[in-house]
């Protein structure tokens, strides 16, 4: 073998990869194509589907990463080819209750709107978190704690009782082996602390509040939702088991 | 220098020494730098591992908190320990066997501090929580601005010295070292670019650095690691490699499957459904270099038991061998269509990580070292012990990790994909396997620190001034390493015992 040869095959055997599964697919998913409601009588819109998320997006997503959350959570509901995500409860979206619809479906590209990076994740030491937000608004007690109050005491300390709706979920907290964060919180003089404080056991005189980084991680972690409120998604990206059923 | 009324031989040594010399300083810098990023690589693995059983272990502690350790100690491992141990085998063989000396260790130094500064500022913006959140390209965007110039100071020597080698035979690891050179670059370059700068959709960042992950194993510490084999198992063994034409058929079947891998990562996601498909049949498919090249070089070595059983390089590199094979079977296995759903989401991925990182990189690694650092300081290795506590305890270490990390996490994933049981009894079935990983790694941090410990008594010249070479064995009339009396006497004067077979 020449050198000439080796290059000329190491630029072919790893050109043709390069070119097919880098470039590509990159430049084809630069733009999505544009999703258009198929009607109202069909699909309750008109137009193209142009999603929003509430929250602060991009710095909540920035804040996850650097957090490294991504190797205990996934943010990734499978085809059911691929795995048994969308069955798991709350997982991909609520059941049909008396309350609400069946929102279960499958992430679709738009999911990731205006992050930098997909956290997918790594592994499934903690559950999912594709519709988080969803998850939570729904499992707390009416009247108690805001969402984002729980997630703030959720990420000072997991394994601290909140105000949940079920029994089930009550016993939950205290099997979880979520690490906490202290590092997004400071203990300050209670005088200063205001109602920004978290309602947990503080040394006396002082209070927990949380760092503007928590807040934006909460206010990431609540937009992660399977349902977006006053947008119902069209069919074309629908998949869920509610499309599959026989009506 | 060579004086023309030395024999052949005389000029043979003299030569290897002079090469030996000229790059002592830098593969020494590398070894030994190597060597304590691996032992914090190592430390901040048992924490990370502990945290995922005991939440609350070192919880005080901002800078250690789970995610961010996590980050860290893949990256120290990776471009700490991995990348730096790389280079120094790169450099000393390339030089070896093109049979040149170095003239530029002053730049390689420098490049090789640049590195380093690179990782420490790296891997310290990561625990202050400043990372980028792509797994395995923790390091903030601006840290690859010093690693690429620095690894091109390091590296670009290497091509210089093929280049003007003399006219002759190109040995089977010198093709696995030009193509290691020249892939690192191009996908490090490309991932960074894809995944930092260019605006694209998130999903496709995520998937290119999956694909960057897999690249970076399969294309850079896998030939560097089988550069290393084929050279030390013909040498120690005094025997030629096995099958030449086995070898090249190998080298190019990982050429040609390894650049697809990657992306099966992302199966399920919403980005061309093909990739993930390509990604999984690559890693399948993986398995066949891995069985080929590993029977090529136990081939070479076969009915030579004591030497393996002697000599630190091949007993280091055999385990190492050993493990491509394993890792190629399970990546096989692993990576089918019912088994991707349970594995992809699950420990078993970050054991497949470990093993390949680990088992077969750096078990090739050590052996190159246990081979390298005598030749370039002059000096034996002090302690046997030290040598054979080191290769036991990483050895259980790294078999209870893939245990594991890898049944353990079948377990898991069957537990998660289990959508009508509880979560938490999936999360269950992962805590006791988690503590075996830790405990492994509490094995593996004891073994290095053997191994760092005795690798900075050798780089402070306080190695053995003796002419017979450590063995794991009280001394034979006859060394794996030849005929006793001179440091440097492997070998013949016909080059390298490394040639084609026919």
């Amino acid at each position: 073998m020449s050198f000439k040869a080796f290059i000329i095959g190491l630029t072919l055997t790893f050109g043709l990869p390069w070119v097919i599964t880098i470039v590509l697919p990159y430049s084809f998913m630069r733009t999505l194509e544009t999703v258009n409601y198929a009607g109202i009588e069909e699909d309750g819109g008109e137009g193209p589907y142009l999603p929003k998320r509430d929250g602060r997006i991009k710095e909540g997503s920035e804040i996850y990463g650097q957090e490294g959350c991504y190797y205990c959570h996934s943010q990734l509901i499978r085809p059911t080819y691929a795995g048994s995500d969308i069955w798991r409860k709350d997982w991909g979206g609520l059941a049909k209750t008396l309350d609400h619809h069946d929102t279960r479906r499958e992430t679709n590209a738009f999911d990731y709107q205006d992050e930098a990076v997909a956290h997918i994740g790594i592994s499934r030491v903690g559950p999912d978190l594709s519709n988080f937000g969803r998850r939570v608004t729904n499992a707390l007690t009416l009247g108690g704690i805001t969402p984002e109050e729980w997630v703030l005491n959720h990420l000072y300390n997991p394994r601290a009782k909140k105000g949940y709706r079920g029994a089930e979920d009550q016993n939950l907290y205290k099997k979880s082996v979520c690490p906490s964060k202290p590092s997004l919180f400071k203990t300050v003089d209670a005088s200063m602390a205001r109602a920004g404080a978290l309602k947990v056991d503080a040394p006396e005189g002082k209070a927990i509040v949380p760092t503007d980084r928590a807040r934006a991680l909460a206010s990431y972690l609540i937009s992660l939702k399977k349902d977006t409120l006053h947008q119902k998604l069209p069919k074309a990206l629908d998949y869920g088991p509610k499309t599959e059923k026989a009506e | 220098m060579a004086d023309t009324t030395q024999s052949p031989d005389q000029i043979d040594i003299e030569l290897r020494s002079s090469i030996d010399r000229s790059l002592r300083h830098p593969v020494m810098f590398f070894f030994t730098s190597g060597a304590v990023w691996l032992a914090i690589g190592v430390l901040l693995g048992l924490i990370a591992s502990a945290k995922k059983h005991m939440p609350e272990f070192l919880s005080g502690c901002g800078c250690f908190e789970a995610g961010k350790v996590d980050a860290a100690h893949m990256n120290a491992l990776i471009y700490g320990w991995g990348a730096q141990a790389a280079f120094g085998v790169i450099i000393w063989l390339m030089a070896r066997l093109s049979r040149k000396e170095c003239r530029s260790s002053g730049v390689i130094l420098l490049g090789g501090h640049l590195w380093n500064l690179g990782v420490m500022i790296g891997v310290g913006l990561i625990l202050a929580g400043k990372g980028s959140g792509v797994p395995w390209m923790e390091f903030p965007a601006f840290v690859w601005l010093l690693l690429i110039p620095s690894y091109i100071m390091i590296l670009i020597w290497s091509l210089v010295q093929f280049q003007i080698r003399d006219a002759g035979h190109v040995y089977i690891s010198q093709w696995y070292l030009l193509a290691a050179i020249l892939w690192f670059p191009w996908i490090a370059i490309t991932s960074v670019l894809f995944v930092y700068h260019f605006e694209g959709h998130p999903l496709m960042a995520t998937a290119i650095a999956a694909w960057f992950k897999s690249a970076l194993f399969l294309l850079f510490f896998l030939p560097t690691a089988l550069a290393s084999a084929y050279y030390l198992a013909p040498k120690v063994s005094g025997r030629p490699v096995y099958s030449y034409s086995l070898a090249i058929f190998g080298f190019w079947a990982l050429a040609v499957i390894g650049p697809w891998a990657g992306m099966q990562k992302l199966a399920g996601a919403p980005i061309p459904q093909f990739l993930p498909y390509v990604g999984a049949a690559a890693m399948i498919l993986i398995a066949l270099p891995a069985v080929l090249v590993g029977a090529n070089i136990i081939n070479t070595i076969r009915g030579n038991g004591e030497a393996v059983a002697q000599s630190p390089s091949l007993r280091f590199t055999i385990a190492g061998v050993i493990s491509f094979i394993l890792f190629g079977v399970l990546s096989a296995v692993l990576h089918t269509a019912s088994s991707l759903k349970i594995t992809q989401f699950s420990y078993t991925g970050y054991g497949l990580d470990i093993l390949t990182l680990y088992g077969v990189f750096s078990f090739c690694a050590f052996g190159a070292i246990y081979f390298i650092v005598p030749r370039i300081t002059r000096r034996e290795w002090l302690s046997r012990r030290f040598i054979s506590w080191h290769f036991f305890l990483s050895l259980y270490g790294i078999s209870a990790i893939v245990c594991c990390a890898i049944v353990g996490g079948y377990f898991q994933g069957e537990g998660i994909e289990a959508w009508n049981q509880s979560f938490l009894e999936a999360a269950s079935r992962a805590g006791s396997y988690g503590w075996g990983v830790t405990l492994a790694w509490f094995f593996i941090l004891i073994s290095n620190l053997f191994f760092c410990l005795h690798l900075l008594l050798m780089w402070a010249r306080l190695g053995r001034r003796s002419s017979h070479p450590t063995l794991l064995k009280a001394s034979h009339a006859e060394s794996p390493h030849g005929p006793e009396g001179e440091v440097d006497n492997y070998g013949t004067a016909n080059g390298p015992a490394e040639t084609s077979a026919h």
